[in-house]
Parts: structure tokens; C-alpha cells; sequence
């Protein structure tokens, strides 16, 4: 299958794995794209994410180059939108959050103090409505149920490879997985009781978002070295012109 | 000896079928370097065929299983050049057979050990081939028809499938295997549009796609409006490239080719139309009936995906319980 590279597939990732995503698969052969293996054992290079835009802020006035978070039931995501994204960054233009969307980009990844940072650079961005947001949900817990049962498995060589790096609690995923598809349940009104069990999820779940807030500080951090990238490209840009 | 009954044409028939299948196993003996005796064997095969009326591959089978035993051939000499069959006889796991067959798409393999997955079809169906990385054998393309000899069939989730081993072959042909157009279901997100989309301009003659009023074939003609969308379906595990056509866009945004070119001159822009499809149809979870033609899914429906069964999620949520 030399010649044409197949278009990489967008996974369905819920941003509770995604964040925690910290191995990089280096490429073979030149040219060849990179992957990020998650620690349910998946590599993707494109994903698919639907879920509130809450924040879009110009990391530097005149920057052109957009941070956004985006957060799903069990967490969020980050994403820079710059120049070299102009179809979503089109669209990032019209939106005010907090607004639902769908987002499909591909994973950008960054080091530092040996610690590998990833980041939506989305392709495109598109306003979306509920309905699409419940399937996304639905759709990424069942993917996400099949990666836990073949890590369970421990067969294939990625699964091995992320019980190596990551070795992972299931349990914790599976938790995940059950927060996320609650909220669905609750977009139903299907709310009976909430059992003492379910609340004591849900402030784990807070504690995760916590968690988030600190990785947040660290990537403020990754942004500086990120403008300076960006910054050298500007010089190209004018020196073009 | 025998006891044969029936007319004479009939009888003549009977001994042509037989000579071929005679043929068959003398021919894949002496592949396997034994010479085997033609006669003995029609007789054997005559006796259980028509007089016992044993079903024919059985017989094949009692023969093949009285020659080896009779010259003391050790079973992993005899390399059997398994039957060529159809995709749709294959229902059983574990038979090793030959197909005909046509790569019709190739998926992204997740595993090390796997080279190449994807689907292969003939005249009479379609079925998922998977070739080990140990097989060693080489890489099959997407639209090309091979000879798949000796491969072994698998049930995998309820779905018949076949592996490429180490013992078999893969050998391109010439020949074009035809299969025929089949509908599938498809249900997917739409993560991209082409920028050739929306309100495009077609050639006069030829109906092709032009770009800034030139067709690629006749060049500067006259052409005509009309609205399409190229885009690609996907599901998280392949995805598809799709075509929508008027029909196709006017039922999910309602914007037929008159409203098309009612915002173009609205907007002075005839990309604008196309920024309106993007904002209305990326990200969106469609539902497309559609048959396989080359590289795109012909669209023949398209919907939105409606909500989610509640008895589903509530059948995910006890499935993580347990």
C-alpha cells in the first residue's frame, strides 16, 4: 500500500482518556503519521469529539491563534485554532460559547519536562445540536466499552504496549464510561433516585475536573513555547508576501 | 460389476463427470509427486456416487482418505489445492478453500500481527479476508481481482471471515470479478466536505465537474449549475466517501438548486452556498442507504440519524455494572 496514505479514521475518545494520553508512537518510515496511544490501548492520529465550547480566548492579542476548551461529561479538551486551520477557524469566528459543537482534529502533541501534553487541532468545527451530542456520548461509551474488554484481553500488541506504559485501572474507565452514559439518562428524564452510589461518582468526577484545572496551568506553560513555533512562522509568512 | 441404470445419455453424462473428478484428484497427487491410478479411482468414485449415492464431496473425500492410506503418504505432504467455491457457500468455520475473488476495500489493521484487512467480494457476496503478518505473503490493492488459494475459513461474531496463511497463495489475474452492486447501511458522522462541493458548474457535453468555467476534457464550454456534495462518512472504525446529489442535500437542508443559486446571488458568492451546506451538514451524524461504486457509496438515502434507543443505553450502563 505504497503511494496514497488511506485517510486516518476519526476515533471517538471521551476526554477523560484523551488527557491521559502521554505515549507517542513514533512514525517507521519518514513521512509517516503519528500516533498517540491512549492508555486503553488505541492509537489515533484524528478524532471526533462533540461537546460544549465554553471557551475561546486569543492566547495573545493579535495572535491569531485561538485556544479553545471543550468539555464532554467527563472532562475537557484543549484545542489551538491558528492560520493553518483556516476552515475551522472560520467557523471558531462565528461561534460565542458556550455553544455545543463538533469538532473533528487531529491530535496535536507537545513535550515538556518529559511529559507529553495532547491537543485538538481541529479541521473543522461546525455548531451542532443536542441530538448529535447524546449519539456522540453514546457512540464513544460503547467504543470505549470494547477498548476496556480487549484491554482486558491483554492480546493485542497496542493493548500490551498500554498495559506496559500506562498499566491502567479499569475500573476507573469504566466509572467514566457510566458517568457519561448517566447523563444520558438524564437528558431522557429518566432520573428515578439518585442512589448515594451515583453521587459519590459524580464528586470523583469533580475531582478529575480538578485535576483538569491543574493540568491547566501546565498548559499555559506549553502555549509560550507553542507562540515562539508559531512566531518563526510568522517571519516566513511576511518574508513570503 | 457395477449396476448402472438410466439412459444412455444419461450414463454418458454420469462417466464425464466422473472422468473430471477423476482428473482432479489424479492431478493433485501427482502435484504432491505420487502417481495414483486413474481407473481404480473412477470405479471408487462411480460405486459411491451413483450406486450409494453418497453426495460428491464426500466421495472426493473417502477416495482421497483410501489413497492416502493405501501409498502411506504422510498428511502434511499432501499439500490439498483446496476447492474453489463462491463467497456465498462459505458457511462453515474452519474449511479451507479457494476464492476468485475482488479486494473491494481495505481497513485500517490496528494489530501488528495482522498485514491486511479488509473485504473481498465475487459475484455472490462479500466477506471480510485478514492476512497474517506471518504469512508473509504480499499486500493486496484496493479494486484488483486475485486467486485466493488454500485459505481457511473463520466464524468471527456471528460473521463468516477468511485468513491468508502461511500455506496459501495469492495470485493476482486478469480476469475482472463482478460484484454486483449491493446496498449498504452506513452510519457515520460527516467530518469533511470537498471543496468541490455546493453549486458547481457541469460541461454541456460531458457532465463532468468544471472548474472556473473549464472542463477538464473539452475545456472552455458552456455549462450548466448544479449541486452536489462530496463528502466523507465516518463511523470511527472506516470511513466512506460519499456523493450526495440535489435530491440528497434538498431533503436533509432543504436547499434544492433554485435556493443554491437564490444565495448565491444574494450573497455574490456562489462559495457561500457551500459554507451554508458545511455549517448545516459537518459534524452531523447521517444515516446513508447507498451502493459501492469504486471509491464512492452512491447515495441512494440520507437522514439524519434520529435519537438513541433509551433501551440501549440502559443495556450499556448494566453492561459496565456487571
Amino acid at each position: 500500500m505504497n503511494g496514497v496514505r488511506r485517510r486516518e479514521i476519526a476515533k471517538r475518545i471521551f476526554a477523560y482518556e484523551f488527557n491521559r494520553s502521554t505515549h507517542r508512537i513514533k512514525p517507521e518510515e519518514d513521512k509517516a503519521p503519528v500516533y498517540v496511544l491512549t492508555p486503553l490501548g488505541m492509537r489515533c492520529n484524528r478524532v471526533f469529539v462533540v461537546g460544549a465550547l465554553l471557551d475561546k480566548d486569543e492566547i495573545k492579542p493579535d495572535s491569531g491563534i485561538w485556544r479553545i476548551r471543550v468539555a464532554d461529561p467527563t472532562g475537557a479538551f484543549f484545542g489551538y485554532v491558528g492560520r493553518f486551520q483556516p476552515d475551522a477557524l472560520e467557523s471558531l469566528m462565528e461561534i460565542e460559547p458556550p455553544e455545543l459543537v463538533a469538532i473533528v482534529a487531529k491530535i496535536g502533541v507537545f513535550e515538556r519536562d518529559g511529559r507529553l501534553f495532547v491537543s485538538l487541532r481541529p479541521e473543522s468545527i461546525s455548531v451542532v445540536d443536542s441530538e448529535t451530542r447524546d449519539y456522540w456520548i453514546y457512540e464513544t461509551a460503547l467504543k470505549t466499552l470494547e477498548r476496556i474488554k480487549r484491554m482486558e484481553l491483554k492480546k493485542d500488541e497496542d493493548c500490551k504496549l498500554a498495559w506496559q506504559i500506562y498499566n491502567p485501572n479499569l475500573n476507573e474507565f469504566r466509572q467514566m464510561v457510566k458517568q457519561a452514559l448517566a447523563s444520558l439518562k438524564e437528558e431522557f428524564e429518566l432520573i428515578e433516585e439518585i442512589e448515594e452510589e451515583e453521587l459519590k461518582e459524580r464528586k470523583e468526577i469533580e475531582e478529575v475536573e480538578f485535576e483538569k484545572l491543574k493540568e491547566k496551568d501546565e498548559l499555559e506553560e506549553f502555549e509560550e513555547e507553542f507562540e515562539f513555533e508559531e512566531e518563526e512562522w510568522d517571519l516566513s509568512d511576511i518574508l513570503g508576501e | 460389476m457395477l449396476r448402472i441404470l438410466g439412459t444412455q445419455s444419461g450414463d454418458r453424462m454420469k462417466e464425464e463427470r466422473i472422468k473430471q473428478i477423476t482428473n482432479q484428484v489424479v492431478e493433485q497427487f501427482r502435484r504432491s509427486g505420487y502417481d495414483v491410478d486413474a481407473k481404480e479411482i473412477s470405479k471408487r468414485l462411480m460405486l459411491l456416487i451413483y450406486e450409494f449415492k453418497v453426495p460428491e464431496s464426500e466421495a472426493i473425500r473417502t477416495v482421497k482418505n483410501w489413497l492416502i492410506k493405501e501409498l502411506e503418504i504422510p498428511k502434511e505432504k499432501l499439500v490439498a489445492e483446496a476447492p474453489l467455491v463462491k463467497i456465498a457457500d462459505i458457511t462453515k468455520p474452519g474449511q479451507w478453500v479457494s476464492l476468485k475473488a475482488k479486494v473491494v476495500q481495505l481497513w485500517d489493521s490496528s494489530s501488528p500481527s495482522v498485514s491486511q484487512v479488509g473485504l473481498i467480494g465475487d459475484e455472490t457476496g462479500m466477506i471480510k479476508f485478514v492476512i497474517w503478518a506471518k504469512s508473509g505473503k504480499g499486500e493486496v490493492e484496493e479494486g484488483k481481482s486475485y486467486l485466493f488459494r488454500n485459505i481457511v475459513t473463520d466464524s468471527f461474531q456471528g460473521r463468516m471471515q477468511v485468513y491468508i496463511t502461511r500455506t496459501s497463495d495469492i495470485v493476482e489475474i486478469e480476469e475482472d470479478i463482478q460484484i454486483p452492486p449491493r446496498e449498504i447501511e452506513v452510519v457515520g458522522a460527516l467530518v469533511a466536505i470537498q471543496q468541490n462541493s455546493g453549486l458547481i458548474q457541469r460541461c454541456k457535453l460531458c457532465r463532468r465537474v468544471m472548474t472556473k468555467g473549464i472542463c477538464p476534457i473539452h475545456g472552455k464550454v458552456e455549462g450548466y449549475d448544479d449541486l452536489r456534495i462530496k463528502g466523507v462518512l465516518d463511523d470511527g472504525e472506516n470511513f466512506y466517501e460519499i456523493i450526495l446529489n440535489e435530491e440528497n442535500i434538498k431533503a436533509l437542508t432543504g436547499i434544492d438548486l433554485e435556493k443554491a443559486k437564490q444565495i448565491a446571488a444574494e450573497r455574490l458568492d456562489r462559495n457561500a452556498v457551500l459554507s451554508e451546506l458545511k455549517s448545516q451538514l459537518l459534524g452531523r451524524y447521517l444515516k446513508v442507504r447507498g451502493t459501492r461504486g469504486g471509491r464512492y457509496l452512491i447515495v441512494n438515502e440520507v437522514e439524519f440519524l434520529k435519537g438513541i434507543d433509551k433501551a440501549e443505553i440502559e443495556k450499556l450502563i448494566e453492561e459496565v455494572a456487571a
